[in-house]
């Protein structure tokens, strides 16, 4: 039997408007006028992708809604497993981030409640086109408690941070779990820890 | 100098392969040292770029020389395409040049071609 080659497995997701940039990260085999890329026409379902936090390796399985939005049809079975959402706007796009606060409703309504949640400003490098400030960012990522970063796929700022602060959040819930423990013994796991927390703080 | 990846015997050893599987693009890591199996089979693999008029008929080569992975997981980064047939196709995680290989439902087993790679 092979050996286990990481530690933790999360499941992530791109959520947000169409157009805002998700399916772009790191796009840069891109067509042209006479050619196109043969998985640009069948399109990418999921990616996997390996980081190293406090010395654990974790592989991140992120999916993309891959064009579900915008017949409003995300519903919990796109949501089940998720333990982090990448909730991403457009700088240049207002819409797209008055839609945030939507997109939040529907992951409240869908999504497990413990879910570890980020938004993304995107375009970050459009500056000359920017119509939503930094700072409306911050703040709407305030007032629900919400991680927040501006990124840039184009110009790969802050992609890879980005992923990596969600999964350390992750990572702080989910201490002590194992990938492919049943559930109950996950949940027995974790009394065991909180009382060995208890125990060592008194 | 011998280009290193087409020399692809002295990439393998005990069957795995002995250096890291990267993207020819992009350079992002897909398989760490030692991670995948070497196989040999015929498969027919979409070719990279295709031709705008030829949509519905995708151009594909014969491709002999695979790395095999049993766990999706064992990837250190890579991106899986929608399902075609039996199928997902396999592409760099960050760039998404592909297909790289290919991923068979039914075996649940991913290949990926040494052609389309380097080994860095």
């Amino acid at each position: 039997m092979a050996k286990k080659t990481y530690d933790l497995l999360f499941k992530l997701l791109l959520i947000g408007d169409s157009g805002v940039g998700k399916t772009c990260i790191l796009f840069r085999f891109s067509d042209d006028a006479f050619t196109t890329t043969f998985i640009s026409t069948i399109g990418i379902d999921f990616k996997i992708k390996t980081v190293e936090l406090r010395g654990k390796k974790i592989k991140l399985q992120i999916w993309d809604t891959a064009g579900q939005e915008r017949f409003h049809t995300i519903t919990t079975s796109y949501y089940r497993g998720a333990m982090g959402i990448m909730l991403v706007y457009d700088i240049t796009n207002e819409k797209s981030f008055e839609n945030i606060v939507k997109w939040l409703r529907n992951i409240d309504e869908h999504a497990n409640e413990d879910v570890e949640k980020m938004i993304l400003g995107n375009k970050c490098d459009m500056t000359d086109k920017r119509i939503v400030s930094k700072d409306r960012g911050e703040m709407i990522a305030r007032e629900h408690s919400i991680r927040f970063m501006e990124t840039s796929a184009k110009a790969n700022i802050n992609i890879e941070r980005a992923f990596s602060e969600l999964a350390e959040a992750i990572l702080d819930k989910t201490a002590g779990k194992e990938p492919g423990d049943p559930i109950d013994r996950v949940m027995v796991d974790r009394r065991q820890q909180s009382n060995t927390t208890k125990s060592c703080c008194n | 100098m011998p280009n290193c990846s087409e020399n692809y015997e002295s990439e393998i050893s005990d069957g795995k392969n002995i250096r890291s599987i990267t993207c020819k693009f992009c350079n992002s890591v897909i398989l760490t040292p030692t991670s995948a199996s070497f196989t040999s089979f015929e498969f027919q693999l979409p070719l990279m770029r295709q031709s705008k008029t030829n949509e519905q008929n995708p151009e594909s080569e014969a491709v002999s020389l695979f790395w095999s992975v049993g766990d999706m997981f064992t990837f250190q980064n890579v991106g899986f395409s929608n399902t075609v047939g039996n199928n997902k196709y396999l592409t760099c995680a960050d760039c998404e040049a592909g297909p790289i290989g290919y991923h068979d439902i039914p075996s649940k087993i991913s290949y990926v071609a040494l052609t389309r790679v380097l080994h860095c």
